[in-house]
């Protein structure tokens, strides 16, 4: 035993020893801008999330440009992939990555961080052209610089029409005759935001007690057994097999998941929904920006992201793609879940995210009640 | 056969009973797995029987990322086993033979790593690689990983072996003029052997299993798990089962090939009478009974 | 001379890699358990109340972890045990028949187990309707629920429990036994006076194998839990990959090492401590 308390006793007097001020992040906001080389050639690495990319899009764009991609889909969830790749861009490292995507927040947070690079436009006509109106201007990043969308979507209610015909609304998922049978995202930013519309709050500009409010009503129900679990993408799973009738989702799944079983169906909640973007970033110390910017040009060809948009199902933030699918896939073209117009999305409301301390506070307010 | 007699027979085969439910129990997930490997769904979520198909054995490889993580891990499980169980049997022996100074503080050093989370040493280790900065995340920061997290795994089971070993076979050996080489070579080694399999056996199996540490430290490789894990959210493709039961089938065989082999050996050699012969080691059950 | 410096050599290699690859990235790691401050400027400074704050926050999830271990460990012990001993004395041209299952299925990766669970146990099961039937799913469903847990936790590390004891069972002296037999005659005290006491290092062995890995895991608890069974795996695992917080992960994560030490040295007070700590005690 006494060599157990030296070991313990060693490890604190070397603390002692190497203490001192070293801080674990940091990292200036003014962000590079990317140094082109000529034209696109090299290797080029992307990591994405699963199944947001058709099969054929990279072997396409490897043909056209001579640019050999190594595409992997190792990103499932925001924070998971920053906490991953944290150390390595607190460093200047990318682990090879030329090109990753992240939804708008994580955007805001990595740039905030130093984390990203901007763009050289000079590469990305199409980009330029080709960006739908309402996403030009993001408050976290008004000019475009160092973020371009992937693909957009909506987070509401995804039901089993059969099994839970009347959920209609985010209050009706607190309805007892569903208990044991609802669940929820395990994401603040989307779950929250959605019980708040419910409490009749806008979370738009929600204060942080406001949040708490809301996260106070979920801790409830999570309790009584009313919210079955919370999830990620596999709330498809549940509802499939019936374990769950009605779920906070996410659009484009809704599309796809209908091939699993026809009875899976999206609803918009009668208090609207929360809108959000995935980006493409390009982070520092990216081998070959060259070729990744090479390639976010050529996915904005509304030609190219007609392919990417039949095949993923969600909104598509490029330009003219509707019209390319109208003849060739319309069912796909004429779905409000890809197509969204004006009054279907009237009620919505742009992902908020909060930051700094709040954001902190929540989270852990938030995760308390996932982990029970 | 009369009630009775019946009766008597569950009881005297009471334990036998409760060992083959054991292994039926045991074998209920690898039947569904195996089940759904036919399944043919609709969309993603391979959950709810549709139909019977054939289409995704034979299409097994069809998936190139999919073969890409398997190679990987089949690689890295491979490697890490082979190091983590020469360098945790070599920990063991000194552990269990020698008393010297130290020895407590290596055994603490041996068990610190079971009963850390994998969360914190998957961390805490690319914490350090990125310090040093002299390993590139990939396939030898896993390989780096994996050796440390097996080797507690084969100390524990190889000295469980170890202890209440019998030192008069060897003290035998050397009174017969073996040296110290030939003794641990022809006494200890067989002896122990069955210890070392299984330690090597469980640490391919926790290789190529982990997914919380190989997530941190594996840069760009995709693994075999890293790769579920990624699907697992948006529905894991059939192939994936198919691929688990060629591991499940290929396991079986080559043990059975071990074993086969070790019998053989025995019946050509043939020291000892009348055994069993353990898995890919034929040491009887009572071992001295063989001298 | 010689045998003073063998342990040195046949130590070195193994000690060698854990020290470089263990311990001094745990030290990094007790560091940053006192760092203080928000994400981003989070910085050393013996900030000790992330300790009492691990402790306070969390200790449901702390008592829920080494419940839901102790009962799997307790489970997989009563089934892993009269498998083993079927194995090394009973299995005859069977035994490796009976490894191969045991071991077999661990080939096929943990994810997919579990999620195999995940099918045979969902809501419109015939198993869930007999367990229903049967008074044991008071809930209506097993999935998202304790016993889930647990029987996914008994299930995953079962192997860990069997093949120590087949190990210490199987190098027992058959003469012992025989021996045994002649002293007491019933089988059941040959057992109990002989067997059992030679298989005690495989069963410390088996349950520490079992109960550690299972107090840590997060795995189980996410895929057949629910929100109010996760365990303290699934608080650091959130607290590091969801909530940035470092240091309260790093310090969480030392105080179920602790925890996980303090219990593990009890037991073996009362166990015997071959196993674990080689012959001498501790």
């Amino acid at each position: 035993m006494l060599a157990v308390l030296i070991a313990i006793a060693a490890l604190t007097l070397g603390l002692v020893a190497c203490g001192g001020g070293d801080s674990i992040n940091g990292g200036d906001t003014e962000s590079e801008e990317v140094k082109l080389e000529g034209k696109a050639s090299g290797d080029l690495t992307i990591s994405n999330w699963p199944l947001y990319i058709d099969k054929q899009t990279v072997p396409d764009f490897e043909k056209e440009t001579g640019v050999s991609v190594k595409y992997i889909e190792d990103v499932n969830a925001n924070e998971e992939f920053f906490a991953k790749m944290d150390p390595l861009l607190k460093q200047g490292e990318s682990g090879g990555r030329s090109l990753f995507v992240v939804t708008d927040w994580m955007a805001n947070k990595m740039h905030e961080l130093g984390y990203l690079q901007n763009f050289d436009k000079s590469a990305l006509p199409n980009f330029e052209k080709n960006l739908v109106a309402n996403l030009r201007e993001p408050a976290y990043d008004p000019k475009r610089e160092f973020s371009a969308p992937w693909q957009s979507g909506m987070t509401g209610i995804i039901v089993r029409k059969d099994l839970a015909p009347d959920v209609k609304s985010i209050c009706d998922l607190f309805d007892p005759q569903y208990k044991g049978k609802v669940e929820m995202l395990n994401e603040l930013r989307d779950t929250v935001p959605l019980v708040m519309k419910c409490l009749g709050i806008d979370p738009t500009n929600a204060s942080e007690e406001d949040w708490l409010k809301a996260i106070d009503k979920i801790e409830s129900a999570a309790n009584s057994g009313q919210i079955r679990r919370f999830t990620g993408n596999d709330y498809g799973g549940d509802l499939t097999s019936g374990n769950a009738v009605a779920v906070i989702g996410w659009s484009g799944d809704a599309v796809q998941l209908q091939a699993d079983n026809p009875n899976i169906e999206w609803r918009m909640p009668t208090e609207g929904c929360i809108l959000w973007s995935d980006n493409m970033v390009i982070p520092v110390g990216a081998p070959n920006p060259t070729a990744a910017e090479a390639f976010m040009n050529y996915v904005y060809d509304p030609k190219n992201q007609a392919q990417i948009e039949a095949y993923v199902n969600y909104v598509s933030p490029v330009e003219n793609v509707k019209p390319i699918l109208l003849k060739e896939e319309p069912e796909v073209a004429k779905n409000q879940l890809i197509f969204p117009d004006q009054s279907f999305t009237k009620n919505c409301t742009i992902q908020p995210s909060p930051t700094g301390e709040e954001e902190q506070n929540l989270n852990r307010a938030f995760n308390a009640v996932l982990n029970g | 056969m009369s009630g009775g007699g019946t009766w008597r027979w569950l009881r005297e085969h009471a334990v036998q009973i409760v060992a083959v439910l054991v292994v039926l129990y045991m074998l209920i997930p690898i039947a569904v797995i195996f089940g759904f490997s036919f399944n043919d769904p609709a969309g993603r979520y391979n959950f709810t029987w549709v139909g019977f198909t054939l289409e995704h054995w034979s299409n097994a490889f069809g998936i190139p990322e999919l073969n890409e993580a398997l190679v990987t891990s089949l690689k890295l499980a491979v490697l890490a086993t082979l190091i983590s169980t020469v360098i945790g049997t070599l920990m063991a022996l000194a552990l269990v033979r020698y008393d010297f100074f130290g020895r407590r503080a290596a055994n603490f050093l041996i068990v610190i790593p079971m009963a850390t989370p994998e969360v914190v040493m998957g961390s805490a280790l690319l914490s350090f690689f990125l310090l040093i900065g002299s390993f590139s995340l990939g396939f030898q920061t896993l390989l780096i990983a994996h050796v440390m997290f097996c080797i507690s795994f084969v100390v524990v089971v190889v000295r469980s072996r170890l202890i209440g070993f019998d030192r008069n076979l060897e003290e035998a050996a050397k009174d017969l003029g073996a040296n110290s080489f030939e003794t641990f070579r022809l006494v200890t080694l067989p002896l122990i052997m069955p210890g070392i399999f299984g330690a090597a056996m469980l640490a391919f199996a926790l290789s190529i299993d982990d997914f919380v540490i190989s997530n941190f430290n594996s840069g760009t490789t995709v693994t075999f798990p890293l790769y579920i894990f990624g699907a697992a959210q948006r529905g894991i493709p059939v192939e994936v089962n198919v691929i688990a039961m060629i591991l499940f089938f290929f396991t079986c065989a080559t043990m059975g090939f071990a074993t086969w082999q070790q019998r053989r050996a025995e019946k050509l050699t043939s020291v000892r009478p009348e055994q069993e012969g353990g898995v890919g080691a034929g040491v009887p059950a009572g071992a001295p009974a063989a001298t | 001379m010689r045998r003073r410096v063998a342990p040195y050599f046949l130590l070195g290699p193994g000690a060698a890699w854990l020290l470089l690859f263990f311990v001094i990235p745990l030290y990094y790691l007790a560091k940053l358990s006192l760092n203080a401050g928000v994400f981003g400027s989070y910085e050393f400074s013996w900030h000790w109340e992330n300790y009492s704050d691990a402790l306070q926050l969390y200790d449901t999830q702390f008592v829920r972890s080494f419940v839901y271990a102790g009962l799997a460990t307790l489970f997989a012990l009563l089934l892993a045990y009269p498998l083993a001993y079927t194995i090394a004395f009973k299995a005859g041209r069977w035994r490796n028949v009976f490894l191969f299952a045991v071991v077999a299925p661990f080939f096929t990766t943990y994810l997919i187990r579990t999620l195999a669970w995940e099918t045979i146990l969902s809501d419109q099961s015939p198993v869930v309707s007999v367990l229903d039937f049967l008074g044991l799913a008071p809930e209506g469903h097993v999935l998202a629920t304790g016993g889930a847990v647990v029987a996914g936790l008994t299930y995953n590390f079962l192997p860990f429990m069997v093949l120590p004891i087949y190990a210490s069972l199987e190098r027992i002296d058959a003469r012992l036994i025989e021996a045994g037999k002649d002293l007491y005659a019933s089988a059941t005290q040959t057992f109990l006076r002989v067997t059992l006491p030679l298989s005690a290092p495989g069963v410390v062995a088996g349950t520490l194998l079992t109960f550690i890995p299972a107090s840590g895991d997060y795995v189980n608890a996410q895929f057949l839990g629910s929100a109010s069974n996760q365990m303290i795996g699934n608080v650091i695992q959130s607290l590091y990959l969801k909530q940035s917080d470092y240091p309260a992960a790093a310090a969480l994560s030392f105080v179920l090492m602790a925890a996980i030490l303090v219990l593990v040295l009890i037991y073996i007070r009362f166990a015997g401590s071959e196993a674990l700590m080689g012959e001498e005690a501790v």
